[in-house]
């Protein structure tokens, strides 16, 4: 599975686990959600 | 730097630099965001020249309806905070807060069409808690003011921003510095 990219700076890279794991957990989702909701 | 009154239709090179260098808010560094990136991280934001910040990111486009998130350097935890937020469609407010978060959620908004952050950040670099005040667009439809406060006393020079889905493509980020004297 391709993981999204991370960009530092000007370097644009695809994450490593670790960083798409802590992606997930800040609720990041690949799919749209109009409402705001709580954290 | 005390106002002054100019009499002379010309300005002399010496007022011209003067009142350049002596901005309210002086330009600290600008990044350009790449092509379908879920975080963008801009390092070496804040530091001890300036207590308090404006940033702003326009001019992107995101994969999906989405808000902007932001957090500081690499704290994922104590961000609190609350939404007060309206829809277009209807003369309702509503509200959403953010306790014990691992950032701050509300920061600004984006779609396919559009690309809009622009927040203060007040004390990023001191050892002390940073607060953040936004008014935004969010999701594309709602609009509102989010304030709050990543509650620790880390001293941040780092920001990352990202999509709370989907990726962000293009436009600028534009980090200023409020000037203090």
């Amino acid at each position: 599975m391709t993981k999204p990219n991370i960009q530092i700076d000007d370097e644009v890279r695809e994450m490593t686990d670790e960083e798409y794991a802590e992606l997930i957990a800040s609720g990041w989702k690949e799919t749209t959600d109009e409402t705001p909701s709580s954290d | 730097m005390a106002v002054k009154t100019f009499t002379s239709a010309t300005l002399s090179s010496s007022d011209t630099n003067t009142y350049l260098a002596n901005a309210g808010l002086v330009f600290v560094k600008a990044q350009t965001v790449g092509t379908a990136v879920s975080t963008v991280t801009v390092s070496d934001a804040f530091s001890s020249t300036y207590d308090d910040y404006r940033i702003i990111y326009s001019n992107g486009t995101a994969s999906s309806t989405c808000d902007i998130r932001l957090q500081l350097g690499t704290a994922n935890s104590s961000y609190y905070g609350m939404l007060i937020y309206g829809n277009y469609a209807a003369a309702t407010v509503s509200g959403a807060n953010t306790n014990a978060g691992t950032l701050f959620p509300h920061c600004g908004g984006a779609d396919s069409n559009y690309c809009i952050m622009a927040v203060d950040l007040f004390s990023p670099n001191l050892a002390r808690g940073t607060l953040i005040s936004t008014l935004t667009n969010l999701s594309g439809v709602n609009f509102g003011l989010f304030a709050g406060r990543q509650a620790t006393a880390t001293q941040f020079t780092a920001f990352t921003i990202s999509p709370s889905s989907g990726t962000l493509t293009g436009g600028q980020i534009t980090v200023y510095g409020v000037r203090k004297s």
